[in-house]
């Protein structure tokens, strides 16, 4: 085919092709020449449908062909659904597909391709998430900030704060599931150059974790939230203390109570 | 002793006065002999000189205030002669040893050394314009609100006694006087030769392919002419054409629109100075006895309010000179040098030739200068300045922020476009990233940049492509599809193989980045195919794959025409068989396919 080869260029052929799996024994066969047609036919729904048959499938072959598909070239709505097949089984050549699509001039393919990519650790993945984070659209830097978490990619936490520092509810939401006790603390220190709000939104969500800890970093959290004004830090820590139960007692949830009363009270910071 | 005398006063001395109803519909026109006796009669200097007795060249200078302020300025020794307060409600005019102005309501002659009055002379009517030549002031008026008199008159210079008068029932234009003859304008028609002396008619000359409404005499020569050009008044003057006269015309850009050669006699207001002053060709010309009339080295300039402009005979900008921050408010051709006066008083000399600035200085005069008269032919000023800035005259027009000059910015650009290197493609894309530039200038600079096919410049067009659309670093690419259009006119142009490795790999980053918006995408794609010598495409034959079957972009038709062109012109056997395989793909958008066809079909 002329068109693979100018769409994927020379280091196609470089990567290693996906390995079978012991599923797929077990997987049912799929009948690849009809499903293939109909990946690249002129049926949008059909296409579709083939594209996420073609993703159940273990057999290279089935990935093969989503490659080919986007390689060739394939219309938003398909291109979307053949991204997310791949990820079912997710192989190293999967990323040139993905890193073009990445830069679609549709923003919903864009997120589809920046989405698919948080599955691979990769340089060149990593690279285009936090390109992601600098796109023109929020739908586009919101789908990255999301994979970006996912991925846990940490060369996207600068730029996160920086969109922390614009109100991002996306970046607010990635940076919360990304923190460990040390970011925990780096966001807390961003006081002050963050809106008040989005700070106490992202310092909640990361004291909501379950699995953050341990007691002396969610205490720290909560040290940080009583530094922000009454309107923000009453509701977060509310909520900590709403969800939180009270046995066996942790300390975090005793200081958060008591700051609590006190504001309530009039008797706050 | 001051002399006061009402122009009405001596009616009976009119007959006397001379001769009566000179001006006239029929009278005999443009005789050869009488226009060159007249001629013979003027007393000029044997080289250009200043008309004042002394032969020094000055500048007499109107400053605003109340009242306002003569100044007479000495331009070879730089010092101010003598200033006077004035009620000044004129140019002034020069004379041998007294200049001329209007004061209130009464014209005024002053000593030319001291500034003191001599005599001065109640004006009744509309005073038309006046003059003054070394013993002799002119005064030319109307009388009469229905049917209009016109009076010109000749008086003593030293005494302001009424030599002569002659009326006119036709309309007539300001006067000039030149070595004791006195041109006056009739009709718009016609040019009177009067004995400046005696008040008789010499000559007349009938324009017949031109009206006759600007005036401007040197030391020795007489031009007269209209907005359309100029005629050397000598004696072949007196075929009345162009084609048998000596007659010259600058050509004046477009954007020069308001620019004439000199007063416009039949206008007023122009008696004062006004902006008409600051828009003028500045010309002097050599003798010639057949042809055209050939302007001194060949080049003329001008002057058009902060800015002058020097031109070659083809029309062809040659230099610029900008004038810091302030509009020049006068300006003369020597002969040998362009003197120009700024509002904020200061004098600068040009090479008439070159636009070197050979000196400038400011007067220290303190008031704004409302305008001024040079009596300075022929002079060469000392100051061997040889600064030509041709290249920041031109840049700082281009961006000047006066909104009044966007048509004058127009043709700098255009002037700067065609000055070779990467410098000026710097300025010109500064151009287009000046915000508060006008949405017309920028165009004509997209244009020039694709004109101007410099392949100096292809790294400087490549700098300008580093800057991509991104969300964190507020930024967003400046004049991408301009940019990209200056470096598709530079195919076919010798490129260096760096330069274009490098443009290639920056126009790829726009080609790919999805905020670029399809007009510029088209652009960009020129671009590549016009430099990249097979080298782009591959990259280009990813991107039409990738959006073949696309609902936005693949529908677009000049992306269908610029892509297929690309790839069909500029590519190989590979190239064409991924266009046939991309024209039957059922989902290939159908403009696209029309377009494959239409290109391959040769194939």
């Amino acid at each position: 085919m002329v068109g693979l080869a100018f769409a994927l260029g020379g280091p196609v052929g470089a990567q290693p092709a996906p390995k079978k799996d012991k599923k797929a024994a077990k997987a049912p066969k799929v009948d690849l020449g009809p499903t293939v047609a109909a990946l690249n036919g002129v049926d949008l729904e059909a296409a579709v449908k083939a594209a996420e048959t073609l993703g159940a499938s273990t057999e290279p072959a089935a990935h093969d062909a989503l490659l080919d598909g986007l390689a060739m070239g394939l219309p938003g709505t398909v291109a979307i659904s053949a991204m997310m097949a791949l990820t079912q089984h997710p192989a190293p050549p999967d990323v040139a597909a993905l890193r073009r699509y990445a830069g679609h001039h549709n923003p919903t393919v864009r997120s589809a391709a920046l989405s698919a990519l948080a599955l691979y650790p990769d340089p060149i993945a990593r690279k285009t998430l936090i390109a992601g984070l600098h796109d023109m659209a929020g739908a586009v830097r919101a789908a990255a900030a999301s994979a970006a978490a996912k991925g846990r990619v940490r060369e996207s936490i600068d730029p996160l704060f920086e969109l922390l520092a614009r109100g991002e509810d996306s970046a607010s939401k990635a940076l919360a599931a990304m923190a460990d006790a040390d970011l925990a603390r780096k966001i807390g220190d961003r006081l002050g150059q963050v809106p008040d709000a989005i700070l106490a939104q992202t310092l909640g969500l990361v004291l909501k974790r379950a699995d953050f800890g341990p007691d002396t970093a969610r205490v720290e959290l909560v040290r940080a939230i009583g530094k922000l004004p009454d309107a923000q830090a009453i509701g977060v820590l509310t909520d900590y203390v709403d969800a939180t139960p009270a046995n066996p007692p942790r300390q975090s949830r005793e200081e958060a109570k008591k700051m609590v009363e006190a504001r309530m009270s009039g008797g706050g910071k | 002793m001051i002399r006061s005398v009402r122009l009405l006063a001596l009616a009976c001395v009119l007959a006397a006065c001379g001769p009566k109803s000179m001006f006239r519909l029929t009278s005999e026109d443009n005789d050869r002999a009488a226009i060159s006796a007249a001629l013979a009669k003027r007393q000029l200097p044997e080289q250009p000189a200043p008309l004042n007795s002394a032969r020094q060249p000055r500048m007499f200078v109107v400053q605003a205030g109340s009242p306002k302020t003569i100044v007479a300025y000495d331009l070879n020794a730089g010092s101010v002669l003598w200033k006077v307060d004035a009620d000044v409600q004129s140019r002034v005019w020069v004379g041998g040893d007294f200049i001329l102005v209007l004061e209130g309501k009464q014209l005024v002659a002053r000593d030319q050394k001291s500034g003191t009055a001599r005599w001065k002379l109640g004006v009744q009517g509309e005073l038309v314009g006046a003059t003054a030549d070394r013993d002799h002031a002119y005064v030319t008026w109307r009388e009469g609100s229905g049917k209009s008199t016109w009076y010109i008159a000749g008086f003593d210079a030293s005494s302001g006694k009424e030599l002569w008068r002659a009326p006119s029932d036709g309309q007539l234009g300001a006067p000039v006087a030149h070595g004791g003859v006195v041109y006056s304008p009739f009709l718009a028609q016609w040019l009177y030769l009067v004995d400046g002396s005696t008040g008789a008619q010499l000559a007349r000359l009938r324009g017949i392919d031109e009206q006759i409404s600007m005036l401007r005499v040197t030391s020795r020569t007489a031009y007269f002419g209209s907005k359309q050009g100029v005629f050397a008044l000598d004696v072949r003057a007196a075929s009345g054409k162009r084609g048998d006269a000596t007659y010259g015309q600058a050509k004046i850009p477009p954007q020069l629109d308001r620019t004439s050669y000199g007063i416009d006699v039949y206008d007023h207001v122009q008696n004062a100075y006004t902006a008409a002053d600051r828009a003028r060709v500045l010309w002097s010309s050599v003798p010639s006895d057949a042809g055209p009339m050939k302007f001194t080295a060949d080049t003329y300039a001008v002057h058009y309010f902060r800015y002058m402009f020097g031109f070659d005979m083809a029309g062809e900008l040659v230099w610029a000179y900008s004038h810091p921050r302030v509009e020049l408010v006068a300006s003369e051709h020597t002969g040998t040098a362009i003197i120009g006066l700024s509002s904020n008083g200061e004098i600068i000399v040009l090479d008439p030739k070159t636009g070197a600035l050979r000196a400038s200085r400011n007067l220290g005069l303190g008031q704004q200068v409302i305008g001024a008269t040079f009596d300075a032919d022929g002079w060469q000023p000392r100051g061997d300045g040889t600064k030509v800035e041709t290249l920041a005259a031109l840049v700082s027009i281009a961006r000047d922020r006066d909104a009044r000059f966007d048509r004058v910015k127009e043709l700098a650009v255009a002037a700067l476009a065609k000055q070779p290197g990467g410098e000026v493609t710097k300025e010109l894309l500064a151009v287009l990233a000046d915000k508060r530039a006008p949405q017309k200038l920028k165009e004509t600079v997209v244009d020039m940049l694709a004109e101007r096919k410099d392949p100096a410049s292809l790294a400087v067009l490549t700098d300008q492509l580093a800057t991509r659309s991104d969300y964190l670093a507020k930024t967003e690419p400046e004049s991408l599809g301009a940019v990209a259009k200056a470096i598709a006119s530079l195919a076919g142009s010798k490129l260096d193989g760096k330069d274009v490795a490098a443009a290639l790999v920056a126009l790829q980053g726009h080609l790919d980045d999805a905020a670029t918006q399809t007009p510029d995408l088209v652009m960009v794609i020129r671009a590549m195919a016009a430099i990249g010598g097979g080298a782009e495409r591959p990259v280009l034959a990813s991107h039409l794959l990738l959006y073949h079957a696309d609902d936005d972009v693949g529908t677009d038709a000049a992306w269908q025409t610029a892509i297929v062109t690309a790839l069909s012109v500029h590519g190989g056997p590979g190239e064409h068989a991924l266009l046939r395989q991309v024209a039957a793909d059922p989902r290939t958008k159908q403009g696209l396919t029309a377009a494959i066809k239409d290109a391959l079909v040769n194939d």
